[in-house]
């Protein structure tokens, strides 16, 4: 199987729309594939973040699903070219998706949040729970998620590590409805590389606008506009 | 004495001559500009100010202290999120109450390049200096000065710089008609000559925080020079910086093109990796982030992003040009030598 056609089915599977048979076949293939765990991690973690959505957790219809297939794969003792024990199994695929790629994801996110706010005029979403509640992944995120180019897999021991191992990540509490062109995470990580160049006076002022915010998550307005494009032919 | 008096009354007028002149000199919009630039980074300071941008108000205190060239700075919002910056040299660390989050993060010094940007004499071919005189502000007397751009590719200021210490007391950014986008304005300000470290620590319990940590990635090499100087830019944009670095999330390293005109900059970063899976769902466009200015377009499978604190149409031109110039090259190549 292709590359491209892995990504579609790993695309379909998360927006629930791979028939229970290829879903199963799809689970077995990632308990084998490191990479393909962690870029389903990062779609789950990068859909979460995207929608702002705030108090969802993994055990859904589709996570429950992946999870049975999962389980009953360990169960029957058919351990991977890789030797993963059935508990050694699941567990880094939970920590893939919880972990690493829900961090970088998240931190971004919420670094763009605290780095930008809301244009004037857009309708502001209501502000997180005081409490974090865990991390869950819905289907109904996946035609958003479509939109949203696709990051590289964060690979574990990425130069993002935690200082703490956290049983829970926040997500942003709302969505940027736009079109938008470049993904929020990555919009963030460019908005942070250069706030290195700043001057005092720029940087600080950025920094109110961060600090100042209030529960609302970061609203990028997208407009597409003309533009020639050279092909270098 | 006669003699005595004869010499001495031209010196001495010679004197007051002088001293006036210097007095002017010592006046004018680029003196306080300089005056401004200089507190702002050797001077310790303790105030509360509030913020306005995109229609919105914000009130924040302000703990900035600076031993030997090291900043350290905590910044507190005193309105509802109660969110608090904490930087201390390179780490900066985001305590986030209403997230229940600590962020981390690490930038690697080579990032940190000294005075750019900053108000100097360079710029004023694309902007113009203007003193408003004296006004009071918060009590003080504050020299206003604005800095208007000559075109519309990049946005001015307007400054009440505090005549005693030299603290711009107020600051309004404003776009290419002059309207104000974001003010800034102190409502109490110190300036102190000790503060102590236990004044930037955060004013809140973090039991039950989530920490989350980057630390910047690997190390970052430094190029210079390169082909992207021949860019065809906006009038007194420059090739400022050019490096390459790890981005969170992105396998291979990002070319990161600062380009400034002395005082605003825009940042550059062309990598090739995200798109190869999928070419087609990035399009050309500019996005308007607070008053953060970006734009995307695709070429030849690279993505180019462009973004500042200058108008959309700066981000856009700066990008035509790199890809202008990017497929000049490559056309280049492509025939051979001749």
């Amino acid at each position: 199987m292709s590359n491209e056609e892995l990504e579609s089915q790993l695309s379909a599977m998360f927006d629930d729309e791979l028939p229970a048979t290829e879903c199963e076949l799809l689970a077995r293939r990632l308990a084998r594939d490191e990479q393909l765990r962690a870029r389903w991690g990062h779609y789950a973690a990068i859909g979460a973040c995207i929608r702002g959505e705030s108090g969802i957790r993994l055990e859904t219809a589709l996570a429950g699903r992946v999870s049975a297939a999962l389980k009953q794969e360990a169960a029957a003792d058919e351990v991977p070219a890789g030797g993963r024990s059935k508990h050694g199994f699941f567990n880094p695929w939970v920590t893939s998706l919880g972990g690493l790629a829900a961090a970088a994801a998240v931190a971004a996110v919420a670094i763009l949040w605290m780095r930008t706010e809301a244009p004037p005029g857009l309708a502001r979403t209501a502000p997180l729970p005081p409490v974090a509640a865990p991390l869950q992944v819905t289907p109904a995120s996946a035609p958003q998620l479509a939109a949203v180019p696709q990051p590289a897999p964060v690979q574990p021991g990425a130069h993002l590590r935690q200082s703490r191992e956290p049983d829970s990540y926040v997500t942003p509490a709302a969505v940027s409805q736009g079109s938008a062109l470049v993904a929020p995470t990555e919009l963030a990580n460019y908005i942070v590389a250069h706030s290195s160049y700043s001057g005092p006076l720029m940087r600080r002022n950025a920094l109110s606008a961060l600090v100042g915010g209030d529960s609302a998550v970061p609203q990028v307005t997208a407009q597409p506009i003309a533009v020639t494009v050279v092909t270098g032919k | 004495m006669t003699r005595l008096r004869a010499v001495r009354e031209p010196v001495l007028w010679l004197v007051m001559a002088l001293a006036s002149v210097a007095a002017v000199a010592a006046d004018t919009p680029q003196a306080w500009l300089d005056r401004m630039n200089e507190a702002l980074n050797t001077r310790n300071y303790d105030g509360v100010f509030s913020h306005w941008q995109g229609g919105r108000l914000e009130t924040l205190r302000i703990v900035h202290r600076v031993i030997e060239g090291a900043v350290t700075e905590r910044l507190e919002s005193l309105d509802g999120s109660g969110r608090q910056f904490v930087r201390d040299g390179a780490e900066l660390t985001c305590y986030l109450p209403d997230q229940r989050t600590v962020l981390v993060e690490k930038a690697p010094p080579s990032l940190m390049p000294a005075g750019l940007p900053k108000f100097d004499g360079t710029m004023t071919d694309f902007y113009q200096l203007e003193s408003l005189g004296t006004m009071l502000q918060m009590g003080q007397k504050a020299q206003v000065i604005t800095v208007t751009p000559r075109d519309g590719y990049r946005y001015g200021y307007r400054l009440w710089i505090q005549r005693s210490t030299g603290m711009p007391l107020k600051t309004e950014l404003l776009d290419t008609t002059g309207n104000a986008i974001e003010q800034v304005v102190f409502s109490s300000l110190s300036m102190r000559h000790h503060i102590a470290d236990a004044e930037f620590k955060p004013q809140l319990v973090t039991t039950g925080f989530q920490w989350l940590r980057d630390d910047g990635g690997p190390a970052m090499t430094t190029e210079t020079g390169g082909s992207w100087n021949k860019t065809p830019l906006p009038p007194g944009f420059q090739l400022a910086a050019q490096t390459t670095q790890m981005l969170p999330g992105v396998a291979e390293p990002v070319t990161h093109l600062v380009f400034s005109d002395g005082l605003a900059t825009v940042s550059v970063f062309i990598q090739t990796e995200v798109f190869r899976n999928s070419p087609n769902q990035v399009r050309p466009g500019v996005e308007q982030v607070g008053t953060t200015s970006a734009f995307t377009s695709v070429q030849s499978g690279h993505k180019y992003v462009a973004l500042g604190e200058v108008p959309p149409a700066t981000v856009r031109l700066i990008i035509e040009g790199l890809m202008r110039e990017s497929a000049g090259q490559a056309l280049g190549l492509a025939r051979g030598p001749k």
